[in-house]
């Protein structure tokens, strides 16, 4: 058993909609994986299923080689991050995290240092003794976020981390990330935000409406999905260079782009038919080469208009 | 089962370090004391009171009540009754007035008593104090000036004051409860006071742990803490580990409470000079250990019963508004015996005392109110503890499963048909 997490075929019904469609991917381990789409899409819902907070109608889910609806065990080697967030507001920093490394089953002396190396870590040295509801709501995460991962879980799940998250404290929380990966474990995140995925995960997995719109090696979706994107710059910005690129129109859209030009070519175009055009101009390109699509352009040009905003229903039970 | 005793270290833990238990146990029994101590120490008081009597009475009438005034008590020295000295002065109230006025702002005497000459007739007497409000005092001015004037009008009409008083004194009758030990001290008005407060202290006690249950549940429950909980541990055992918690700081209260009631029994006959209280004023706290181990297990069944039922609202509903809707609904069992407290104390053995106490729901409050005004029979005790030991577990576990599903589910409350379908889930 090589992955952290499978899952085949799993679906989730309320009465009126699907919220999870016949979901199956597999999470390699020591990865980072991006579980993506936009809201409403069934993320949290998988995510809550394969916690054993939400029950599946039907499917398999393989948690670090266990059914977690059958051994519940196996959620302790589990850090779960739920999307939204709260921790106790009455006790002490430490304590909140001390309780929840002591529910994983670490000893209270051992969760206390580690209580402390985190907080010394994450900036928040200062307030091991303050009240949680004297911190700001930044602070409170990253405390959260302590109480995710104090029990040093083998895998990581965390929902919409980002969330709520100024620039510095998302860098914080990237770094922390990727020094988990780094250990060896497993991170699984889901997020709306396709640029935060492209800068963390090596796999992904887009879902749409419950269903999967694609999963895989993030190097490996870019490859298949490369489209038809073309850009050529020129030696300098010259007049006729300028003049040749808005007429040309026979290859696809044209625009400018930084110091460029921009050709979405139309499928099946031919570029050698572009750079002969090209090469037929005074003045010398110095750059011609495809463009690779933004994630998000992968998943728009998959979803391409199947998603209808405002599915999810206002009643959502169990 | 290492996570219950987690979740039960940081609910105990949590409320004992928190300043309102600091505060509430300390205060209740400052309160208690007030209400006992207060009102004794209103009437009561002693020590010698200087008045000026300006006597502008028809002969005799001033004498006579400064002979009353000042006659020594009958019976045993009683320290804390109080005497009186009493200076005459036979001038018009005009002309000394502004004296008497001067004298008692400079505590050179506590008052003065005004007796008008047409006393007799219109049975008017003004009393100028800097203290109107003692009972003792106001009383045996009150009385005396009475006696002395009917002693006049008594004698006018050719009848021996001292006879008529023989002929018309008022009977007292004494009360005192007769309990499996025989007869004891306290009055009627002490034993309801008891039972009274014995029912309420469970009726509080119950409903503000209760709460503090419901409360922990819904802050775990809108705060998604529950989420990370349960992958920790199973829901039944966070429920139960949150109603030992919070119950054991409920005991740990009352533990504390005891041992303050404990103390100032042990120390009564000291407390009860020092504060002025009548002899025998605390004989009434005085209860038996059976008796009290009992009301203990009507009040921990009891808190275990409502705390699961608490618990269960908690994770049926997402905020407190949402549930202080529900909460009326599982308190007008609890409350039924606090509404009845006379019918029951009135008749503890009584068909409705007895019928509330063998019903669950309403026994824990009704036992209480019962031990404390009678000694009920053992049996009824035993079948009525029982009784709620099978409902406590019955009820834990409907509430087990609704708090189990609850505790996860979001949205809107649910309907009961919804509540039905939770049941069967979980």
């Amino acid at each position: 058993m090589n992955d952290a997490l499978t899952l085949d075929g799993v679906s989730k019904r309320y009465s009126g909609h699907t919220a999870v469609d016949d979901l199956s991917l597999a999470v390699p381990r020591g990865t980072i994986y991006g579980i993506l789409g936009p809201n409403g899409a069934g993320k949290s819902t998988t995510l809550r299923m394969v916690m054993n907070i939400l029950a599946r109608d039907s499917g398999r889910i393989s948690l670090l080689g266990a059914d977690p609806a059958a051994d519940r065990a196996v959620l302790r080697r589990v850090g779960f991050l739920p999307e939204e967030r709260g921790v106790y507001r009455k006790m002490k920093v430490t304590d909140v995290i001390v309780f929840f490394a002591e529910l994983k089953g670490v000893n209270r002396k051992v969760a206390r240092a580690r209580a402390e190396q985190w907080l010394e870590r994450m900036g928040l040295g200062d307030w091991k003794q303050a009240k949680v509801e004297t911190l700001s709501k930044g602070m409170q995460q990253k405390v959260q976020f302590i109480a995710t991962v104090v029990h040093e879980p083998e895998l990581l799940i965390l929902d919409e981390p980002q969330s709520g998250l100024d620039p510095v404290n998302q860098e914080v929380l990237r770094d922390t990330m990727l020094g988990a990966r780094d250990q060896g474990k497993t991170v699984i995140f889901s997020t709306h935000n396709m640029e935060q995925a492209e800068q963390l995960c090596e796999h992904v997995c887009i879902i749409a409406q419950g269903r999967k719109v694609l999963d895989g090696r993030l190097r490996d979706v870019r490859r298949e999905n490369m489209g038809n994107r073309w850009y050529v710059e020129f030696d300098a910005p010259s007049e006729q260079a300028a003049r040749f690129m808005r007429g040309e129109t026979r290859f696809g859209p044209v625009a400018p782009q930084g110091e460029g030009w921009r050709i979405d070519m139309h499928d099946g175009g031919d570029p050698r038919a572009l750079m002969q055009a090209l090469a037929g101009l005074d003045v010398p390109v110095v750059r011609f080469q495809r463009e690779q699509k933004s994630l998000h352009e992968i998943f728009i040009d998959r979803v391409n208009g199947a998603v209808t905003p405002n599915r999810r229903p206002e009643v959502a039970h169990v | 089962m290492s996570e219950v005793m987690t979740v039960f270290r940081r609910e105990f833990l949590e409320r004992v370090q928190s300043k309102s238990f600091l505060l509430g146990t300390l205060l209740f029994p400052v309160f208690m004391a007030a209400m006992w101590i207060i009102p004794a120490r209103v009437g009561a008081g002693g020590g010698t009171r200087h008045l000026v009597v300006v006597d502008q009475a028809p002969a005799g009438v001033g004498a006579t009540l400064v002979q009353v005034l000042t006659a020594p008590q009958p019976g045993p020295v009683d320290k804390e009754a109080v005497t009186f000295t009493v200076e005459r002065v036979a001038a018009p109230l005009e002309q000394v007035k502004a004296g008497l006025i001067r004298r008692v702002q400079q505590k050179e005497i506590d008052g003065y008593l005004y007796l008008p000459p047409d006393v007799v007739q219109t049975s008017k007497a003004e009393y100028r104090a800097r203290n109107v409000a003692n009972f003792a005092v106001l009383s045996a001015v009150q009385r005396a000036t009475t006696q002395s004037v009917q002693a006049a009008r008594l004698q006018a009409a050719g009848l021996d004051a001292s006879r008529v008083a023989a002929l018309v004194k008022r009977v007292e009758v004494g009360t005192a409860r007769i309990t499996d030990k025989g007869e004891e001290g306290g009055s009627a008005a002490s034993a309801f006071i008891l039972a009274y407060v014995a029912g309420f202290l469970v009726y509080f006690m119950i409903l503000l742990y209760g709460m503090n249950v419901l409360r922990s549940v819904l802050e775990e429950k809108t705060n998604k803490i529950s989420e990370v909980i349960v992958s920790s541990m199973k829901a039944s055992h966070l429920m139960l580990g949150k109603i030992i918690g919070v119950g054991a700081v409920a005991l740990l209260q009352v533990a504390i409470w005891g041992a303050i009631i404990g103390i100032a029994v042990w120390r009564s006959d000291t407390l009860t000079k020092r504060f002025g209280l009548p002899a025998g004023a605390m004989d009434v706290v005085n209860v038996p250990p059976g008796t009290l181990a009992a009301v203990l297990g009507f009040f921990i069944l009891g808190f275990l019963l409502y705390s699961a039922m608490y618990a269960a609202l908690g994770a049926a509903v997402n905020s407190e508004q949402e549930a202080q809707q529900f909460q009326m609904l599982v308190l007008v069992p609890l409350l039924v015996p606090v509404a009845l407290v006379f019918r029951i104390v009135a008749d503890p053995l009584g068909p409705v005392a007895t019928t509330l106490g063998m019903i669950p729901f309403t026994a824990p409050v009704a036992m209480a109110m019962r031990l404390a005004s009678t000694p009920v029979p053992p049996l009824q005790i035993v079948a009525s503890l029982a009784l709620m030991t099978v409902t406590v577990l019955a009820v834990a576990w409907i509430a087990g499963k609704i708090y189990r599903v609850g505790i996860l589910s979001t949205g809107k409350k649910p309907s009961l048909a919804e509540l039905g379908r939770w049941l069967r889930m979980a």
